[in-house]
């Protein structure tokens, strides 16, 4: 009887430990993979080379005479670009609400530039910006630019170049957030908009009333997730720019570690520069998941 | 086939739901048994226990004399029938039937001779080479059964088969399903929160609330001798009417009265009351058992709420106080609302209850 | 008098949103058409300007004697001839005719022009241009491009692997099982996929180094899969979740093992989502640089390749545009199969 009961409880216990085993390997790859390089580039950045505690690897970076205008520049492509993509492909969406023939040939070319690697849309533009490129020869066909013309693109001075990458950054998202919003506005039942008609309002109103609440968990997360993206902005502006120019944040790190790795400040300052990434990023992540309510739910299952 | 036995079979989920309770059972060779409850009252969890799917906590279940309270599902030889059918969606009918029958290691030539027969049982033999997203929602169902069929089990468990169907089609498989059981003579267990259909189907029915059983009976045992207020209340619709009434003794005899009601009872009526020394009482009347009588002969007079005619009936609504009593009478009877109604019970099935217990005074 | 107008008010709105539909999609091709076009354009083609619209399919040309030999000349757009080269080295003029003009001709063909034309004077032909040159001598110029495309397919291949195998596991817990700390768990993936691939290469450098596997191919897959987990986890738990657990459980039933119940019922009906993410899986090694670029020294990626090629400025746009469509083929033959599951994951994200 003892030895029965024993035998039972071990099987009971054995199939609650079944999702343990299912999820062990995750949490090993994370901590081997994941956890150890995080910690390891904590540490490191508070050591010196001799090994003692040391805040000289941020001092260095922070009065990195490139520092300043790395973050400057990562500022105003973020801020910009995510506005204004934002807001372009809101009023797409919008206006492209619904179905119609060739919709899904449509919604697939959408996605083609946001599939595209960033090397691909680096060649791209690169191909396209060069005086004698692409785009001055398309301006020459449509008689804009007259026969011989060519515009200097990529001459003058750093805002212009920032204009670019925002542009560039535009063509390369904006179907994708209009995608997602399309996805949100869709999801919306049509009864609730036709609800608002009914009851008096105009089409401004309901939008900024029924429409809009409805989508805001939609466009919090198209926002959240490309201002992540945005941040870590790099290899259009090296491939275009090239180093040094008009530095970002993700730029330095591999300037340092690609194009002069045998300074001796290299290394620190490729570490100090991931770390200010990194915590920025992460910022941005928790607020994400903020609003996405995965703290929220976590609560309420408690 | 066989018997099925469960003995003080309790199953709980984590630390507070309790949701089968001491369920005793003894299900009969070749008996066709329906557990029959609301929702969430543990039918699916006491089916799913007997199939393995979920483990007892306390308790034991034997098919036959074979203790299968810790066996895995496969090692059981029961077949189910699942709500949602659970038809294997990448498997064509043909093969849907022959996997069953491949786990339990036939050969080939018997799977093809199976599948045949049952599928023609089932009448679903000119689908065999569908897939079931091809399939009707009574298609699906039938291969169901004829996958349950085919394995030739020791007993058959189908969870809420029909609940899936339209009610026209549910009443046809009703009788369908009586029919593959009787040529199969498979002990069924049968889940169902539908009374009407627990009603028509079931050789005996077992009454669930809450994780504990309330009456075990036949229909007829069921409807006529609810054993307590749950299962009055619960079988037939129009459901038991109950009326709150005191007992008065006199030289007459027995009398149940409240503000509406002075209803004598006669002698025979009465004895049940014997023993019973409580002065309140609820009492419970089909809505078929009360019948209109001229004034005179009247224990209950009001007037008429409302009609509802049915076709083959009408139901004929009252209110007393805050209550709403309906009746069954016939169809040609012409009723207006507001018209005088003088009414009168038929004593032989009037079922006393105990207002703190619930439980029935008679068996 | 309204009403006359409304069939044509109604027409003209349909064509306002169709032109509106057309100038969005002209904006996202016009792009990718060029890249597309000069990937095939000859380099002297390619140093023209304007650049061509389409890649001529074949070249005119004029072959006289010149001062030092022969004298070839290519029409050009405007029908005049244009002076390309003088020489009396056949083999230099048909290596000039491959990688300049992309019209491979073999030195027997050129011997028997030139002596046609020293007997009867000029001599005009017409030769097929090979719109894969940029192609070939893309893969053969650049340094390491061939084997880098190769490893690019085994990192990819490895991070499938890895990331669908312990997702997947991970994948199932979640959609059939409820366990302490699965909400944390949950958390963390997407924490972890949001985090920025930087921040683990840079110190990943020192673990692979001494794991052995800096600069290797393996290395760069247990990178790739630390994303491309979170990913699968997601959406193959997402996939188990709409896969009924009766299905299961009726094969249980019906006797078989747990595990045969899930090889034989749920793994199948799984597969196409499954396939979906081992496809993100793909792409998200495929498209990657930073990491790649980080990780590697002698054995670098195929972006890594094109990318340098980009950065080295060689001046070849034409042989960038063909590295950088090879790039993007498979990213975008990928995109149009898991189109759907794009969708569908964008609306699932917000949970
Ligand atoms: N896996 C589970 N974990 C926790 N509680 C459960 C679980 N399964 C069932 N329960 C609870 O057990 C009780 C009985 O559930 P069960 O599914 O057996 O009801 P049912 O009678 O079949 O109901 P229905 O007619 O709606 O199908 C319910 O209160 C239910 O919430
Ligand atoms: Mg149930």
């Amino acid at each position: 009887m003892a030895l029965a009961i024993n035998t039972e409880r071990r099987r009971k216990i054995g199939k609650q430990i079944v999702p343990y085993l299912l999820v062990l390997p995750v949490l090993f790859y994370y901590i081997a993979f994941w956890a150890r390089p995080v910690v390891q580039q904590l540490v490191q950045s508070f050591t010196s080379l001799e090994g003692q505690f040391t805040l000289n690897n941020y001092i260095m970076v922070f009065t990195d005479l490139n520092f300043l205008p790395a973050l400057r520049n990562t500022s105003i492509i973020v801020v910009f670009s995510v506005t204004l993509e934002f807001f372009i492909a809101l009023l797409l969406a919008l206006l492209i609400n619904r179905k119609f023939p060739g919709s899904g040939i449509f919604l697939f070319l959408t996605m083609i530039p946001m599939a595209l690697p960033a090397v691909a849309v680096g060649a791209l533009w690169k191909t396209g910006l060069t005086t004698n490129g692409w785009i001055n020869s398309l301006l020459t066909y449509l008689g804009i630019l007259t026969e011989g013309g060519k515009i200097y693109w990529l001459a003058g001075s750093i805002w212009k170049l920032l204009a670019l990458m925002i542009i560039i950054d535009a063509w390369q998202v904006i179907p994708s957030i209009m995608i997602i919003l399309l996805a949100g506005l869709q999801n919306i039942p049509k009864e609730t908009e036709e609800a608002g008609y009914v009851f008096g309002g105009n089409y401004f109103t309901v939008l900024r009333k029924i429409t809009l609440p409805l989508l805001s968990s939609t466009i919090q997360t198209a926002v959240i997730l490309r201002l992540i993206a945005a941040i870590q902005i790099w290899l259009i502006v090296i491939v275009i720019v090239g180093f040094s120019r008009m530095p970002v944040l993700v730029e330095r790190i591999v300037y340092y570690h690609e194009e002069v790795p045998r300074l001796t400040i290299s290394p620190a300052m490729a570490s100090g520069y991931t770390i200010i990434v990194t915590i920025i990023v992460s910022i941005a992540a928790l607020a994400y998941l903020w609003v996405s309510g995965a703290f929220r739910r976590k609560r309420k299952e408690v | 086939m066989t018997t099925l036995t469960m003995e003080k079979v309790t199953k709980q989920f984590g630390r507070n739901v309790i949701a089968v309770k001491d369920f005793d059972l003894k299900v009969k060779d070749q008996e066709f048994l329906v557990l029959l409850g609301p929702s969430g009252c543990g039918k699916t969890t006491a089916m799913r226990m007997v199939a393995g799917l979920e483990e007892v906590t306390s308790g034991q279940i034997f098919l036959g004399d074979r203790n299968i309270t810790d066996l895995p599902p496969r090692k059981r030889n029961v077949s189910m029938i699942f709500q949602n059918y659970a038809v294997w969606p990448h498997m064509t009918v043909y093969e849907n039937i022959a996997y069953a029958l491949k786990l339990k290691n036939m050969d080939k030539q018997s799977i093809d001779l199976v599948v045949q027969k049952t599928s023609g049982m089932a009448k679903i033999d000119n689908l065999l080479e569908r897939y079931p997203s091809q399939l009707s929602g009574g298609q699906q169902q039938r291969v169901a059964v004829a996958r349950a069929i085919a394995v030739n089990p020791d007993i058959f468990l189908m969870d809420e088969p029909l609940s899936n169907l339209d009610a026209k089609l549910r009443v046809s498989m009703r009788t369908e399903l009586k029919t593959i059981h009787h040529k199969a003579g498979a002990t069924t267990v049968f889940v169902t929160h539908d009374q009407s259909e627990a009603m028509s189907m079931a050789d005996r029915i077992v009454i669930m609330k809450d994780g504990e059983v309330v009456q075990i009976g036949t229909p007829d045992d069921v409807y006529h001798r609810s054993n307590s207020l749950f299962v009055a209340d619960f079988i037939g619709t129009p459901p038991t009417n109950f009326l709150k009434v005191v007992i008065k003794k006199d030289q007459e005899g027995t009398h149940l009265k409240n503000a509406h009601l002075n209803l004598l009872l006669e002698p025979g009526t009465a004895k049940t009351l014997d023993g019973y020394s409580k002065e309140k009482l609820i009492l419970g009347i089909r809505p078929e058992n009360i019948i209109l009588v001229n004034e005179e002969d009247a224990s209950l007079s009001t007037s008429c709420l409302v009609t509802e005619p049915q076709g083959s009936h009408q139901i004929i609504a009252i209110q007393l106080d805050d209550k709403i009593i309906k009746i069954v009478a016939a169809a040609d009877l012409k009723i207006k609302t507001g018209e005088d109604l003088h009414l009168n019970f038929k004593q032989e099935t009037l079922r006393f209850f105990d207002p703190e217990t619930t439980l029935a005074l008679s068996d | 008098m309204a009403s006359t107008f409304k069939p044509l008010i109604k027409a003209s709105r349909r064509t306002m949103f169709y032109l509106f539909v057309v100038s969005i999609t002209v904006m996202i091709i016009t792009p990718l058409f060029f890249l597309i076009s000069l990937s095939f354009l000859s380099t002297d083609a390619s140093y023209s300007y304007p650049l061509p619209l389409l890649p001529s399919l074949s070249e005119n040309y004029e072959l006289t004697t010149g001062e030092r030999g022969y004298l070839l000349s290519l029409e050009q757009r405007n029908g005049e001839y244009k002076t390309m080269l003088d020489t009396d080295d056949m083999e230099k003029m048909a290596v000039y005719m491959k990688t300049r003009l992309s019209t491979p001709i073999s030195i027997p063909e050129l011997e028997e022009l030139t002596a046609r034309v020293d007997h009867e004077g000029t001599v005009y032909f017409k030769r097929r241009s090979d719109l894969l040159n940029n192609y070939y001598t893309f893969f053969q110029i650049t340094r390491d491009a061939g084997p880098a495309f190769i490893r690019s397919l085994q990192i990819a291949g490895m991070t499938i692997l890895i990331s669908l195998s312990i997702g997947g596991l991970a994948g199932y817990a979640f959609a059939r099982y409820t366990f302490i700390g699965k909400n944390l768990l949950k958390f963390s993936t997407l924490f972890v996929r949001m985090f920025p691939a930087i921040a683990i290469a840079l110190p990943m450098v020192i673990i692979l180094a001494k794991m052995g596997f800096y600069d290797q191919p393996i290395g760069l897959s247990l990178v790739y899969s630390i994303g491309s987990i979170a990913l699968t986890i997601w959406i193959t738990s997402s996939i188990f979740m709409g896969i009924p657990e009766s299905l299961e459980e009726a094969a249980q039933v019906f006797g078989a093992t747990k595990f045969q119940a899930f090889l034989r019922v749920t793994f199948p009906l799984a597969l196409p989502g499954l396939a979906a993410a081992a496809m993100y899986a793909f792409l998200g090694a495929w498209n990657e640089t930073v990491s790649a670029i980080i990780l590697t020294q002698f054995n670098p990626t195929f972006s890594v390749v094109v990318y340098q090629s980009l950065v080295g400025a060689t001046g070849q746009v034409n042989l960038a545009a063909a590295g950088g469509m090879v790039m993007a083929i498979p990213s975008v033959i990928f995109t149009f199969f898991i189109r759907r599951y794009i969708r569908q994951m964008w609306g699932g994200m917000t949970i």
